[in-house]
């Protein structure tokens, strides 16, 4: 087994033998790229996870960040990782090489975030703020502000950050307070108070560029009325020297559960009515650009929740080989038996390998996600590039928090792997826990994800997209079901695929009558049922290359029999891998997939209790 | 200062390691290669000194197709262009046949500075750069730690690791030296670095570009002929002594180490 953070031998799997990345260099954007450079790409972003970023999650966590006097201070070795990040031109992978990035595919960067979070989620926070914020600029942006500010974000030079939160509106982003008055100069006086900003204040880098969302006096209410801001902590001069310092005051740093080494601040702008804000793209347009960030970010928060879950299996399948305790349960009657590696007992093996499948599910179905903003700006048509638009748009609450819910319950997982060790600070599992949990929390909690799920994205074009999405399940399903030896699942995938056209139908018909509470109520549900749906397809996709591949590695070996099958996957690493894939698929339809049939049952049960139940009855 | 630094793809160390059946050599299916880790320390040396001196960082490497893969990290990381040796006879070498293929190409490429990384992790030799040196009639230096280039380019001067101290010797250039741990840190390549690496110069020369005779090279050129492989025979299971506390158990132990180990 190589690294601890992320299974090498999948990803190129998922890139090259599921997605065939290498297509993309036949198209006119990518044509200068070949598989080889995607290969050194991330095998130099695994390098940098494995020796520069994953020494620092430990420390990081133990050090976390200090408050003095409205300053923060990092973990000490966050500054030469974040350095080497950096310069190493991580920030900026799938940029416009013009604009100082390299242009590489997005399906390339999956698995470098994917192994950053791994490495160090913490520190990997004040990289992908910067690209977010940075971009921003990048698309709305003046010329003057991106030569600015934009140049020495994505150099990271600069960090940025997204400060929407106010004390008193989180998720109602409509509640926000912070006014912006216009200058005589065209620039706007900021006054308001920002909390849970994550980077909001630090001492990697010698400025931070602040986007925050503000209401301009006289404003219409509500999300309709705001407007989005950059402001300096540090004032910029015309020459680009740094000038004085711009009233953005951080009044202080959350102690949190997680994610010690990332700076959780409050930041109050203009205390002294000396911060200077500029407004970025038109007045009152500033949900709409803010809401580019969020997607990013959520996409992020999916991979970050990916790479942790990938470390903490990984983890758990090592030390599931190594520790020894109690015997074999097939010799369980002789008290003389040798202890054996856990690993052997059927209920690790049951953990690990369901484990195996959430993991290898979420891996391929995110770089799917990766993969669809790929085919939307190399897309031959309109119709092409609307069908991958509208997929990422669909997918993107599904990936933020299916995958950050399951990814805390696969680390759960691991520490039961692991007993009483797993819940000590000694091995790192307790910790990407406690990293884990706010990936359901921030970027909009997972509540606000079903609900984007349910009330927007599932009525996209009349409910077109989701259909899109069945369609091309229901074609693989057609061009697999004969497959001896995956039929069987490919039929539990088809009756679960089902299911959720099921309920979608049914959220269609009730949602203008008087039941439309029944979709609200089961937003969550229903974003389970999707989120496994979506894997299925995802895993019994990868189980039809896998089945092909074994068997022509089996020809080509001549093992015909049981045993000579059992000795060719102990020695030979393929076989091995491709017998995972297709054990994994299968435990997932056996015993995953008909939960999502049960679940269905329930939501449609119409149940309202939870309406129902009166404020006085929950507790006494 | 024009530097070459000699470069070899190695198993990862992370590379189970299994011996062929019949003993003829090791099963290369499933390996993951590397660049050879002593190597690195030679590619950063040597951009150290362009960078302070100007200059052209050349990578020499021989290997077969997939040896490329460790060139591109070396251009990667920074040195302007390379050469590879690639053809089925060079395969087989022993680190004189291998030194010799070398001298060879050397021939053709303007040098003030030789690296060769102080061994591979492969077969451990360490023979390449002496052997190197020897062939073209330049001073070396192994194992070394530290580096100084005198003002005038004309010499270095270099510690090197001895059992209990440093030696401190002065070296006229050009020479071969061979790189050790410590030496510096060797830097990441960059995604900048990468994709200009796509673009430098890599020079593919076989057997009849070196200009030499299929004797004089890889196995058949070799002094030493491995004849068998064989893997270290598994560790034996450990002793533990049992009984109650120091008293009984140290007597054990001191009869143990006398008697069936041997060793006092």
């Amino acid at each position: 087994m190589g690294n601890l953070l992320v299974d090498e031998r999948d990803v190129e799997f998922v890139l090259h033998e599921q997605l065939c990345v290498e297509d993309l260099c036949k198209t006119e954007k990518y044509k200068d790229f070949t598989k080889q450079d995607f290969d050194m790409v991330i095998e130099e972003a695994r390098k940098l996870a494995v020796n520069v970023l994953l020494p620092t999650r430990e420390k990081g966590d133990r050090e976390g960040c200090k408050y003095e006097n409205g300053k923060v201070t990092v973990p000490e070795c966050f500054h030469e990782a974040f350095r080497l990040y950096k310069e190493g031109g991580w920030i900026t992978p799938t940029e416009d090489p013009e604009i100082g990035g390299q242009g590489l595919p997005f399906t390339i960067f999956a698995p470098i975030e994917e192994y950053c979070a791994a490495a160090n989620g913490a520190l990997g926070g004040y990289a992908m703020l910067t690209h977010g914020a940075a971009k921003l600029i990048e698309i709305y942006g003046t010329e003057e502000q991106k030569k600015k500010y934009m140049e020495r974000m994505y150099s990271g030079e600069w960090a940025g950050t997204m400060c929407l939160t106010e004390p008193g509106a989180g998720s109602d982003v409509g509640a926000t307070k912070t006014i912006a008055k216009k200058n005589e100069d065209g620039t706007y006086t900021i006054m308001g108070t920002k909390s849970f900003i994550t980077a909001g204040e630090h001492n990697l880098t010698k400025n931070i560029i602040h986007p925050v969302l503000a209401r301009i006096q006289g404003a219409p209410p509500g999300t309709k009325g705001i407007s989005l801001f950059l402001v300096p902590k540090i004032r910029v001069n015309e020459d680009g020297s740094l000038g004085e310092d711009n009233d953005v005051f951080c009044s202080g740093i959350e102690h949190k559960l997680g994610i010690n080494g990332s700076a959780t601040t409050t930041l109050n702008f203009g205390d002294n009515g000396r911060c200077i804000g500029e407004l970025l793209g038109g007045e009152n347009e500033g949900m709409k650009i803010m809401f580019h960030m969020m997607n990013e970010a959520r996409l992020g928060v999916g991979l970050q929740s990916l790479g942790q879950a990938s470390s903490a299996y990984l983890n758990a399948v090592a030390y599931a080989k190594e520790r020894l305790q109690g015997a074999s349960i097939m010799s369980m009657k002789d008290p003389n038996a040798p202890q054996v590696p856990i690993i052997n007992h059927p209920d690790v093996r049951r953990m690990l390998l369901w484990m195996k499948s959430y993991v290898e599910g979420m891996r391929a179905f995110a770089y799917y996600i990766a993969y669809c903003e790929d085919k939307e700006v190399t897309a031959k048509d309109e119709n092409e590039r609307e069908k991958y638009a509208d997929y990422i748009a669909l997918f993107t609450p599904v990936c933020k928090a299916f995958f950050s819910d399951m990814s805390f319950y696969i680390i759960k997982e691991a520490i039961q792997v692991y007993g009483g060790y797993g819940y000590c600070s000694e091995y790192p599992v307790e910790q990407l826990l406690r990293d884990n949990k706010i990936a359901s929390l921030y970027e909009g909690a997972n509540g606000i994800q079903a609900l984007d799920l349910v009330a927007r994205k599932l009525g996209m074009k009349k409910g077109g997209v989701l259909m899109n999405f069945l369609t091309d399940m229901n074609s693989f399903i057609e061009a697999n079901k004969s497959n001896e030896t995956l039929k069987s699942y490919i039929e539990g995938f088809e009756k679960a695929k089902n299911s959720l056209a099921e309920v979608s139908m049914h959220f269609g018909q009730i949602a203008r009558g008087p039941d439309f509470i029944i979709p609200i109520i089961n937003a969550y549900p229903y974003l389970e049922v999707f989120g496994m749906v979506a894997l299925g397809w995802m895993l019994l996709w990868q189980a039809t290359i896998a089945d092909k591949k074994l068997k022509e590695i089996m020809a080509k070996e001549g093992a015909l029999d049981q045993e000579s099958i059992r000795k060719l996957i102990s020695g030979n690493k393929d076989a091995a891998f491709y017998s995972g894939k297709i054990a994994a698929a299968k435990f997932y339809a056996n015993t995953v997939l008909p939960t999502v049939i049960s679940k269905v049952r329930a939501i449609k049960s119409g149940d309202k209790s939870v309406v129902e139940i009166a404020e006085e009855s929950f507790a006494s | 200062m024009n530097v070459v630094v000699c470069v070899k793809q190695v198993p990862d160390t992370e590379s189970a390691i299994k011996v062929k059946p019949d003993g003829s050599g090791i099963i290369k299916d499933d390996l993951k290669y590397v660049m050879n880790p002593y190597d690195e320390y030679g590619i950063e040396e040597a951009l150290r000194i362009k960078e302070k001196f100007g200059g052209v960082v050349t990578i020499l490497c021989m290997g077969p197709g997939r040896a490329v893969e460790t060139i591109r990290t070396g251009l990667a990381m920074g040195a302007d262009q390379a050469v590879q040796l690639d053809d089925p006879a060079f395969e087989g070498g022993d680190a004189f046949a291998t030194a010799k293929t070398l001298a060879e190409a050397l021939k053709g490429i303007e040098y003030d500075l030789i690296f060769c990384g102080k061994q591979a992790i492969d077969d451990d030799l360490a023979q390449v750069g002496a052997s190197l040196a020897e062939l073209l009639r330049l001073p070396q230096v192994s194992l070394i730690q530290k580096l100084e280039i005198a003002d005038d380019k004309k010499s270095a001067t270099v510690h090197r690791q001895v059992e209990g101290g440093i030696e401190i010797l002065k070296v006229s250039l050009p020479a071969v030296l061979t790189t050790q741990k410590g030496l510096n840190e060797p830097r990441y390549a960059s995604l900048p670095g990468i994709m200009k690496a796509k673009k430098k110069p890599l020079d593919v020369k076989n057997l009849a570009a070196l200009g030499l005779s299929s004797d004089s090279v890889g196995c058949a050129g070799s002094k030493s002929i491995i004849t068998k492989y064989t893997p270290p025979p598994p560790r034996a299971a450990g002793k533990i002594i049992e009984g109650e506390g120091p008293q009984e158990t140290v007597p054990k132990l001191v009869k143990l180490l006398r008697e069936e180990a041997k060793m006092i």
